[in-house]
């Protein structure tokens, strides 16, 4: 039994509570794969992370990250709360203002701006692709849309490593109160092996630009309180139907408030048309794990 | 936002990973209710409890225990955390091997025992009864053990605090090997109003008794690692059908390796009759708590 360094955030959070929660072992070194997972059953998080020593000069620190059952290769909220973490221990530090992890997924470069409490952090996220442009009246869609007010873009499916349906509602009133049906999410993640459906719609609102839920279909149907990597791949949607809400390509968008979070996530595209998703990050518990 | 001292315990467990975890929020004083109820559902764990200080002199500590959805007046698997988590910390004393727990279920007596290095924590369960339930729920009973090898206990519905099915089986390679129809436990629990369905079959293993386990899967949880009431209960009836295992009323109950933990309870029921339910703890995670 070895004593690690260990710290749980909330990630996407400007108090704890509002974003998501993320388990980060430090000290990594040691523990097998199925350790790891053994740790990542027992958190009960979404998300554990495992942080080790960097083997390639360019990066700044590996990570593996794991969910209660699996290991996953990358993911938006993991990578973001990891490197605050890496930062409160000292383990690394920003070159221009970048930090690069080594994860399975390859060499991902964070944005790192500001320090201490108004500090945010964003991670590249891989490369999205329009894998389709559906019609409203799809019947694959039907049964997902048929009870909701659609806005103007028509729905998409996009590829970021993990798939997501992509939907514009008419407005923020017609997201905040719209019923999901899951068992219609449910079959639309399986026959298009996706994730299930994110919706969006414009907001006024002073903080963020857009409102946006995501749906998971399968294997379990639950609603993400604030989704990294479903927001990206709406970002590149957005800039590839000159949609981008907010100036320079920079904007906030709201998660989580139907699931009781209040997430904001901060999205940059920036002029190779790569996309940043990120925010602040809260510590809620620092110590130590044995294991 | 203030710093607590926090602790992350597995309960009924002789190593980290075995048992069932619970979060311990020390020095909660001004933490309101729906402040303790955030902290529980974003924790995500089975149980957090939240330490005070006691209302009466009779009470060496108070506790309340939140799952993430609710308040519970008292559990097993928190109460033994909690006497742990006293006695690791400093917050009360028991040279006699004895501490009084306050909670919302009352006063709650608490034995301790030195076993070489490792406490074990006894805890009296509240007083367990059969439910007469007629032939009221016959038919989803039936389908819920259809194709099961049954013990010599007639199946039964007992309350100890919450309504388990207990249901024997002909011995522990049968509890072992079940493959539980979740939708049948689901039909039958939700018709009679139990927390889940434990089944039991005794065995000549070295190290325990009985397995045990426990589906609660119209609460949303499949399986549980490791559940002390369903313990007690069970404990309850072998008592009154003068079919206890062990020896002088004490035998120890294996549950959660189906799930990849291996959960021990250590089980007494004693001169009148009261079943206590106990383990170890290992201290996993320690450190400081912001919210």
């Amino acid at each position: 039994m070895t004593t690690r360094r260990y710290m749980q955030l909330d990630v996407f959070a400007d108090r704890p509570g509002a974003g998501n929660p993320l388990a980060v072992v430090l000290d990594g070194e040691g523990l097998d794969d199925n350790v790891m997972q053994a740790i990542a059953r027992w958190t009960r998080l979404p998300e554990t992370t495992f942080v080790f020593p960097a083997t390639k000069p360019e990066a700044s620190y590996g990570i593996r990250i794991f969910s209660p059952r699996r290991e996953v290769p990358f993911a938006g909220h993991p990578s973001v709360g990891t490197a605050h973490a890496v930062l409160e221990a000292g383990l690394a530090t920003p070159r221009d203002g970048l930090l690069v992890q080594e994860g399975i997924a390859g060499l991902l470069p964070l944005r790192v701006t500001g320090s201490g409490p108004i500090r945010t952090i964003a991670v590249r996220t891989p490369r999205a692709k329009v894998m389709e442009i559906a019609s409203p009246s799809d019947a694959r869609l039907h049964d997902v849309l048929d009870s909701l007010p659609l806005g103007a873009l028509p729905p998409a499916l996009m590829d970021g490593g993990r798939r997501w349906w992509l939907a514009e509602l008419r407005d923020e009133t017609a997201l905040r109160t719209a019923t999901p049906p899951w068992e219609a999410i449910g079959t639309l993640a399986q026959s298009t092996e996706s994730m299930g459906m994110c919706v969006f719609a414009r907001s006024d609102d002073p903080v963020y630009f857009l409102a946006v839920r995501a749906w998971v279909g399968a294997p379990a149907q639950f609603e993400d309180a604030a989704s990294g990597a479903a927001n990206a791949t709406l970002a590149a949607w957005l800039a590839s139907q000159d949609a981008l809400p907010g100036n320079d390509g920079r904007y906030r968008i709201s998660q989580g408030r139907e699931v009781g979070h209040d997430a904001i996530i901060e999205l940059f595209v920036d002029e190779q048309g790569e996309v940043w998703s990120g925010g602040r990050v809260c510590s809620v518990v620092s110590g130590q794990i044995d294991w | 936002m203030a710093t607590r001292r926090y602790l992350q315990l597995d309960v009924f467990a002789d190593r980290p990973g075995a048992g069932n975890p619970l979060g311990v929020v020390f020095d909660a004083e001004g933490m309101d209710t729906a402040t303790m109820q955030a902290y529980a559902a974003w924790a995500n764990l089975s149980e957090t409890l939240f330490f005070l200080p006691p209302t009466t002199p009779a009470a060496d500590y108070r506790v309340r225990i939140f799952t993430p959805r609710s308040e519970l007046p008292f559990a097993g698997h928190p109460s033994v955390g909690a006497a742990w988590a006293v006695l690791d910390s400093g917050l009360a004393q028991a040279p006699d091997g004895q501490l009084v727990q306050e909670c919302a279920a009352g006063l709650l007596p608490v034995r301790i025992e030195q076993r070489g290095d490792a406490r074990v924590i006894h805890i009296r369960s509240p007083h367990a009864r059969e439910v007469d339930t007629g032939d009221a729920y016959r038919s989803a009973l039936e389908a819920a053990v259809r194709g099961l090898p049954g013990g010599i206990l007639a199946p039964a519905l007992w309350n100890n605090g919450p309504d388990w099915w207990l249901v024997e089986l002909v011995d522990a390679g049968a509890v072992r090997g079940m493959q539980p129809d979740l939708s049948a436990i689901a039909a039958l629990t939700d018709a009679s109003h139990a927390v889940g369905l434990a089944v039991f079959g005794r065995t000549g293993a070295s190290d325990h008794d009985l397995a045990v386990r426990a589906y609660c899967p119209a609460d949303g949880i499949a399986e549980d690692p490791v559940t002390g009431s369903a313990n007690a209960s069970i404990a309850a009836l072998l008592h009154r059908n003068g079919a206890l295992p062990g020896t002088g009323g004490h035998y120890i109950a294996s549950q959660g390796r189906e799930l990849g933990r291996d959960g021990k309870v250590e089980v007494r029921v004693d001169g009148d009759g009261e079943v206590w339910i106990g383990g170890r703890v290992q201290a996993v995670i320690r450190g400081s708590v912001d919210w």
